[in-house]
């Protein structure tokens, strides 16, 4: 399933049984969410870092979103909101998001049972010290209602170029809302797909185990997978020099362009990983999907370790892009 | 006119939504109205509570905790903390079974801490100790077991 599911993601959502939600949440009371979220947590064996966003500099929170660390929502409660994020960038736990605590974790390719290990992990760790709001008949309690129960989202980052270019997303879709699923663009809720990159995601938190959320997730990226790979392969059988030509045509560009404007470069992207999943390119899987990290403005300001304007940003882009695809040499 | 969701862009498009034949009409921006279309449970939830306060379905509750109003509630769809869930459980039972298709929590549970396992512990054994005086037809004692079972019970679970 590489071939098609980039990653996969499992989020918690838990509140603390005596702080009121974030509509009513005194600073003070913030503080001692966080605190004793890092208090109960002291005892975990890997290392963490955190992030309070009043600190962290513009440039290092929208790297940290990219990463999809944090949330656009996160970024938009500096004056509380703060993350304690894993060394390896597999676990961050949200503080004083919607919810007193997001607990995500990630894992590459198509391993939701991976993620949920993590996230449960950190669940319970922070169970043994501390009570979380819990309702024997609507599960944990979160601040809006629709993510009562396990307060999970399980989802997969999903790449579908044939089915966005054959106008068939409409109907992938219909089939996802009938099964209680939805699909968004990568950057979560309200925006649009980018480099044909789809979030797949329960919807329901109520009355479904977690297993049952991961494997009605799981079960339905598998069919999305199939589909797309029918119509890779109709393409590869009818078209093939069109689609060659597509796919070469972006590593040429990738190859040599002086300048990368993102927009361009995410559909660029998009052939340049269908091309290395129908192996028709020196790159792999993994490859591909770093470089759509890292050429993304917070992680290219990062790297050049100060805010870059938009021309320089688009050189810096193009020069990342030619030294990945060409080993280094010009 | 602005978006009755988010209140920043100008609302295009007037969304009517039909919930278990509940219909709420909303004037909506593009941007909100793909949020519908790609079935956010958020966006259902705000279309079932606008529809209700529209039929002036607003009882005059307020959480005694945290002091927000069920009215405030309707608005912004986000409760201020785990108390209210109870001061409005009439009022958000139809409306969670209704969001989330199912009214049951399944999965994962906090950890029992151990004085609630011991007072489970002791229940049970009352239990069987009532039972036993009911066989041995010592009704009086059974009685008494029964009392000191029924005042063990805390006042959330006995309402279900």
């Amino acid at each position: 399933m590489k071939d098609i599911v980039v990653s996969s993601r499992v989020r918690l959502a838990r509140n603390y049984e005596d702080l009121p939600f974030r509509g009513r949440i005194t600073g003070e009371q913030s503080e001692a969410c966080v605190q004793r979220t890092l208090d109960a947590l002291r005892e975990l064996p890997e290392i963490y870092q955190l992030f309070l966003l009043r600190s962290a500099d513009e440039v290092e929170r929208k790297a940290l979103m990219e990463s999809h660390l944090i949330s656009p929502d996160l970024m938009q409660h500096e004056e509380a909101g703060a993350a304690l994020i894993r060394r390896d960038e597999k676990i961050s736990i949200m503080m004083n998001e919607e919810d007193h605590l997001r607990i995500q974790a990630f894992a590459a390719g198509d391993d939701l049972g991976g993620a949920a290990e993590n996230a449960f992990s950190i669940d319970d760790a922070l169970q043994r010290h501390l009570s979380f709001a819990f309702d024997p008949q609507w599960g944990y309690l979160t601040a809006c209602p629709t993510n009562t129960g396990t307060g999970m989202r399980a989802s997969m980052m999903l790449h579908l170029p044939m089915l966005t270019l054959l106008k068939q997303m409409g109907k992938v879709n219909q089939l996802a809302a009938k099964l209680g699923l939805t699909i968004r663009g990568i950057y979560g809720e309200g925006s649009e797909a980018q480099g044909n990159l789809y979030q797949l995601s329960n919807q329901v938190t109520l009355g479904r185990t977690e297993k049952e959320i991961m494997d009605a997730v799981s079960a339905v990226a598998k069919q999305m997978g199939e589909m797309e790979r029918v119509f890779r392969q109709k393409a590869e059988e009818k078209d093939l020099i069109i689609l060659e030509d597509q796919i070469f045509r972006s590593f040429g560009l990738c190859c040599h362009a002086r300048r990368m404007p993102l927009k361009e470069f995410m559909a660029h992207w998009s052939n340049l990983r269908l091309g290395a999943a129908l192996e028709k390119l020196p790159l792999s899987l993994e490859e591909c999907d770093a470089l759509l990290i890292s050429a993304q403005p917070g992680h290219l300001q990062k790297a050049a370790g100060r805010a870059l304007e938009e021309k320089e940003m688009d050189e810096q882009r193009a020069s990342l892009i030619r030294n990945a695809l060409n080993g280094g040499t010009k | 006119m602005l978006c009755e969701e988010c209140g920043k862009h100008p609302a295009e498009v007037l969304m009517t939504t039909v919930v278990n034949g509940q219909a709420a009409s909303r004037h909506l921006c593009r941007e909100c109205v793909k949020k519908y279309k790609a079935g956010d449970l958020q966006g259902v939830l705000a279309a079932v509570l606008s529809a209700m306060a529209q039929k002036q379905q607003s009882p005059d509750i307020t959480c005694p905790r945290c002091g927000l109003s069920y009215a405030a509630f309707q608005k912004s769809g986000m409760l201020g903390c785990a108390e209210c869930y109870q001061a409005f459980r009439s009022q958000l039972a139809p409306l969670i079974t209704r969001v989330q298709g199912r009214a049951q929590h399944a999965g994962r549970r906090p950890p029992l801490d151990p004085k609630e396992q011991e007072r489970i512990n002791k229940m049970e054994e009352l239990r069987m100790l009532m039972e036993a005086a009911v066989a041995m037809e010592n009704f009086e004692e059974a009685a008494r077991l029964r009392d000191e079972l029924r005042a063990m019970v805390p006042a959330r679970e006995e309402k279900e």
